[in-house]
């Protein structure tokens, strides 16, 4: 299945500005972010401690709706989703 | 509405300007001078931004019964000075105006996705959201 991926602020520096993936069908969102991290290792050294442990210093949102992390890595990602990938917002 | 172009304060002001509202309560967002600071670039992500604006306005005309609620903020590179962002609410008194006005700028900061980047005599820095 294909998956739009949007990047913005400093993880479109990591990413690109949009791209889209190929990923096998019944993903999720956990399997997607290992397969970003495979093609863009900057991604991981900003997603992940030295120790692998997840940060918090990043928000997913799958088509437009911010998720819950870390509960919702497992949740199911669709053919022809977006998912957006930023850091805490910074507006006003 | 997020735009490349300068904010026109004015037509924004005259839109909010009913004879039912007695009170028009702005808030303007500045480029401040910090130190070192000569620039600073706006990045949206628009779609998502303006569906959590809308979000916003309606909570604030549901809490504090304004009559009409606008934003506009910019987004590319702005200069020093310039606007970055305004938001106007009108209401029939100014205590609700001034309450939506300041929960709607708050709620901005919190959860619309835009952020800054200071473009400065030593480079580039992205301004550190609070709220993760």
């Amino acid at each position: 299945m294909r998956i739009k991926i949007r990047a913005f602020a400093s993880f479109r520096e990591i990413l690109g500005r949009e791209m889209l993936v190929e990923i096998e069908s019944g993903s999720r969102v956990s399997d997607l972010i290992n397969h970003l991290c495979k093609i863009k290792p900057d991604l991981r050294r900003a997603l992940f401690s030295d120790t692998g442990e997840l940060r918090d210093y990043f928000i997913i949102m799958l088509n437009r709706r911010r998720l819950d992390l870390p509960k919702d890595l497992e949740a199911a990602i669709s053919d022809n989703d977006e998912v957006a990938i930023f850091p805490p917002v910074a507006g006003g | 509405m997020i735009s490349d172009s300068e904010i026109d304060l004015e037509e924004l002001l005259n839109r909010s300007m009913k004879p039912d509202a007695g009170a028009v309560v702005a808030f303007v967002g500045v480029v401040r001078a910090d130190p070192g600071v000569r620039a600073l670039e706006v990045e949206a992500y628009e779609e998502a931004a303006l569906e959590e604006l809308r979000r916003i306005k309606d909570e604030a005309i549901g809490r504090f019964g304004v009559s009409s609620v606008d934003v506009a903020h910019r987004k590319g590179r702005l200069s020093l000075g310039e606007v970055i962002v305004v938001v106007v609410c009108a209401s029939a008194h100014r205590k609700e105006a001034f309450q939506a006005c300041e929960y709607v700028i708050e709620e901005l900061k919190r959860r619309v996705p835009i952020w800054k980047k200071e473009l400065t005599e030593e480079g580039e820095r992205w301004v550190r959201g609070d709220a993760c």
